[in-house]
């Protein structure tokens, strides 16, 4: 079926091919490229939009994380300040009661600095040293412990070197028998009376750390995050696993940290992100460090991710989704459209097209209908016209050589061979031959107008032999007409008709007149005679190919006006006028084409 | 046609789908704490300081690693049955892990491997157990510390003289051994310890180890066994023992005795007391362990383990003499007094 099919029709594109060309045709095709295109420009716009959102929020958030943390710290660092203010005031009414004291040894001051003492919970030991390190007074119950190695340690030191209040690093209290303690010290070079001798010795105040724990424990810094304190020299007062650090177990970056007073930062050093927010106390030198988890910080900015994610999935669902559907919704009635278009390329023209969709394709299919309609109708009137044509041809083909006229003629010229009418003989026999050589013409359809005249005036010739000079004819023609081309026998039967029909039935002699002349580019043929004329009835039968020519020479007058109508056109052919009892005037009408003009024009005619 | 275009599709959407992922890191790795695991620790003794701070480690661990720790011990070191008991309890109660520091060697060897059996990962902590399948040994080199305390000892003799060592593997099960001398009942640090110490002194032809006792970790009958080791010896003129309440009890009777100058002592561990001892001039140094590391450390490797993080065989969590000298050392002291609070 294909192959025939490929045969009759080379030009369609075959089967073979369409393989290849499929995917990029697919590629193509419209609700591919809506579906692209539409999913596309959606997933661009949510994207765009969503990390526009998230990459405000995530500042935001991580903004107000720093914020938060930062505030965290500069309130533990207040906090803090205010309770070393505290220890340092505390540090101050002691060495107030002790300078003050007339003698160091008075029970009042010994009862003094027991109420300090019990005033505070984390006061762990007051003691007063010779600057030799020897022990002079403290608080009541203290008994000293050999091999304490003061001298060596840093209050004793530093009280020695300034005369400022000194604030010492986190160590062991190893002076006095009991507990071992983590204290700070406080000292100072203060002076005292001993025995009314003035003397200078070393006033130490020990704190434990449990206000500066009770402070920092508070900090939450997320789920994991933790504050710790650094003293100037970079050891821990503070840390919530101080013991693992002590320990050895953990680990604290504390350089970067010592190298600023205030600062926040990232920090990688322990592999994972970390942001540290360092602020330092001014008195001790002591740094509050706080540490966040970056990851923590940025929680919010995870939601906000995992949000973004879902929704964006769900976005790209959906605009896949709905343009998978708007495009099926577009593409599908065209693809059926196409697919009926096939069908009716394929030659079943009766396939009617009802595509409903949108209004375009609704639309477009309405007028393919039309379209559809009108081919029918022209493939009708095509398959009519040729038929008639066909028909008209072979009539013609009759004509050329009518064996009624023949015998006619023949027996006329027998008649006036029998009277010895030699010369009419001649003349008659010299017109038939003429009449029938342009009759068949070597088989051309087409001839000039000269040698349409002529053959008409044999004819004539030849009649008026039959009619005995019943009548006259008169042929006249412009000359520059005659060379143009003509349809051989469309006077024939015209003549023939009003010689038959209009001037046998007159009583009078008959005339024929003849005229062929030129009218914008027009050829006119005027053949006029005065015979009996036409009713409006006969006249209107000719002209609808009612009625046939009774005993006509075969080729009617309704086969000229076809065959110039499909030879040059509907507008051109016969009109008629006529009169009863004045005769009828017939005049043709079809476009003047010159010799070569003509050949081309029959060629083209005829392959069309 | 169909299946071309759902290729398609998908592939547009695989595409979408990587172009999303991308803006996205993934979340840091760190040891996941969302599920509680239980860890059993079953340790040598319920009471003093050295096993208090092991126990305080662990607990921080637990604390770290969001482990429920379910510490048990016997009332005293030589209660190997008792301590068997335990870890046979855990390993009916399907502990996650269990940590153990063994009272005896070879007495704990058949119930762990019975607790690998059952896919429970064993580690061992401060003392080791005769069983293969241990994932991880966490604690001290006894026998380096052994020759650390024979050092010292020796030192402060000048190289001569009686040396009594106080050990702390109980006499009962000393009897066993004697009987069957191919099987180590002991606990594997004490007998290192005293090995230790022993080839060390080995060295010395002046230098005599006059007599080793044994006592069931209470610090009264390690006062008693003191005093019965100096009433036999009066030439004693150095002891070294080798655990918290056998230095305890020691340092006790020679402080009492006012002996401190004649005798000289190293010690081992490091509780307050002993500290204090230090400091006033009883006892000359004293080898100390990591105690809270070890605790922290077996519970880490037990949670690694349970997360299929391979864990070292072994982990040393190293031993230092600390003498009054050094004791002060800012080092020394966060090791010494782990405990800020």
């Amino acid at each position: 079926m294909t192959k025939s099919k490929a045969y009759f029709f080379p030009l369609r594109p075959q089967p073979g091919t369409r393989g290849r060309i499929r995917l990029s045709a697919k590629l193509r095709s419209i609700q591919l490229i809506i579906t692209l295109s539409f999913t596309a420009v959606a997933v661009l716009v949510a994207v765009i939009v969503s990390s526009m959102l998230y990459n405000k929020f995530a500042k935001t958030a991580e903004e107000n994380a720093n914020l938060n943390m930062q505030q965290i710290i500069e309130q533990v660092n207040y906090n803090l300040e205010l309770y070393v203010k505290g220890m340092s005031n505390i540090f101050e009414t002691a060495e107030e009661q002790v300078t003050t004291s007339p003698s160091i040894d008075s029970p009042l001051l010994y009862e003094r600095m027991d109420t300090l003492m019990s005033s505070r919970e984390d006061l762990v030991s007051i003691a007063l040293f010779t600057p030799q390190g020897r022990y002079v007074t403290g608080t009541p119950g203290q008994n000293m412990r050999v091999n304490t190695q003061l001298q060596s340690q840093s209050w004793f030191t530093n009280a020695q070197k300034t005369t400022d209040i000194s604030y010492s690093a986190p160590h062991i209290q190893n002076l006095f028998k009991g507990q071992y303690n983590w204290v700070v010290s406080i000292s100072k070079m203060i002076e005292y009376k001993e025995n009314g001798e003035l003397k200078r010795g070393i006033l130490l105040i020990d704190f434990n750390f449990r206000t500066i724990d009770q402070l920092s424990r508070q900090v939450k810094l997320g789920k994991r995050g933790y504050a710790y304190i650094l003293d100037s020299l970079g050891n821990i007062v503070y840390h919530p696993q101080q013991q693992l650090i002590y320990a050895g177990l953990k680990y604290e970056n504390v350089e970067p940290v010592l190298a600023y007073s205030f600062r926040s930062y990232l920090d990688e050093s322990t592999g994972e992100k970390r942001f540290i927010t360092v602020r330092t106390l001014e008195e001790t030198g002591w740094k509050i460090v706080g540490v966040a988890y970056y990851d923590e910080i940025v929680t919010t900015k995870r939601d906000l991710n995992q949000f973004l994610f879902w929704f964006l999935a769900a976005v790209i669902l959906c605009a896949i989704a709905v343009s998978v559907f708007l495009s099926w919704l577009i593409a599908s009635p065209i693809r059926k459209l196409e697919r009926t278009v096939k069908q009716v390329g394929e030659g079943d023209l009766n396939t009617p097209i009802n595509v409903s969709g949108a209004y375009e394709v609704e639309q477009l299919s309405r007028r393919f209908n039309l379209m559809l309609q009108r081919i029918r109708q022209l493939m009708d009137q095509i398959i009519y016209e040729q038929e008639t044509k066909r028909k008209g041809e072979l009539e013609v083909l009759q004509s050329q050589i009518n064996p009624h006229f023949l015998y006619n003629t023949l027996n006329s010229v027998i008649r006036l061979a029998e009277r010895g009418k030699n010369e009419e003989v001649i003349t008659m026999i010299q017109s038939l031959s003429k009449f029938f050589r342009i009759s068949l013409s070597k088989g051309n359809n087409i001839i000039t107008v000269q040698e349409e005249l002529d053959h008409i005036r044999h004819y004539l010739v030849i009649q008026s032999f039959r009619f005995k000079n019943k009548f006259r004819f008169e042929i006249k023609a412009q000359d520059e007409v005659l060379p143009l081309q003509t349809i051989k026998l469309i006077l024939q039967p015209i003549v023939e008709n009003a010689l038959y029909h209009g001037i046998e039935m007159s009583p009078d002699e008959g005339l024929i007149l003849i005229s062929a002349e030129l009218q914008d580019n027009l050829i006119v043929i005027r053949i006029s005679d005065n015979g009996i004329g036409m009713s409006k009835e006969t006249l209107h039968n000719i002209l609808n190919g009612g009625s046939k020519s009774a005993g006509g020479s075969g080729v009617g007058v309704r086969n000229v006006n076809e065959r110039i109508g499909l030879y040059y056109g509907r507008e051109f052919g016969l009109t008629f006028e006529s009169e009863l009892e004045e005769g009828t005037t017939i005049t043709i009408i079809f476009p003047a084409i010159g010799q070569n003009e003509g050949q081309e024009n029959t060629a083209g005619g005829e392959t069309s | 046609m169909k299946t071309k275009r759902l290729v398609l599709t998908l592939l547009m959407c695989a595409l979408v789908w990587l172009t999303v992922t991308s803006c996205f890191n993934r979340a840091p790795v760190y040891i996941t704490t969302n599920k509680t695991r239980n860890i059993h620790m079953i340790v040598k003794m319920n009471k003093g300081d050295y096993w208090n701070t092991v126990k305080l480690g662990a607990e921080a661990a637990a604390k770290e690693f969001n482990v429920k720790l379910t510490f048990k011990a016997p009332d005293s070191e030589s209660e190997i049955d008792e301590q068997i008991a335990m870890v046979e309890d855990s390993i009916n109660l399907r502990a996650d892990a269990i940590i153990l520091a063994a009272s005896s060697y070879m007495g704990l060897a058949q119930v762990v491997d019975q607790a690998a059996y059952y896919k429970i990962p064993v580690i061992s902590v401060d003392a080791e157990v005769g069983s293969a399948r241990v994932r991880t040994y966490v604690g001290s080199n006894s026998y380096e510390a052994g020759q650390k305390s024979a050092e010292r000892l020796i030192n402060l003799l000048n190289g001569s003289g009686e040396i009594g060592i106080l050990n702390f593997t109980s006499a009962s099960l000393q009897d066993q051994k004697s009987n069957s001398a191919s099987i180590d009942y002991g606990a594997r640090d004490a007998d290192e310890r005293e090995k230790g110490f022993l080839n060390y002194a080995a060295r010395y032809p002046n230098i005599h180890v006059v007599q080793i006792s044994y006592t069931s970790s209470s610090t009264a009958e390690a006062e008693e066994l003191t005093r019965q080791m100096l009433e036999n010896h009066p030439d004693l003129r150095g002891i070294a023992t080798l655990n918290e309440t056998a230095s305890q009890g020691a340092g006790k009777v020679i402080q009492s005795l006012g002996l401190n100058s004649l005798i000289k002592m190293v010690a081992f561990d490091s509780s307050p007391s002993m500290l204090e001892l230090l400091q006033d001039g009883t006892v000359q140094a004293t080898v100390i362990q990591n105690p809270f590391s070890n605790g922290y450390l077996a519970v880490k490797y037990a949670v690694e383990a349970l997360e299929g993080i391979e864990v070292p065989e072994r982990v040393d969590t190293g031993t230092k003499l600390i003498d009054l000298d050094n004791m002060l050392y800012p080092e020394n002291q966060k090791l010494l007094f782990p405990f800020v609070r």
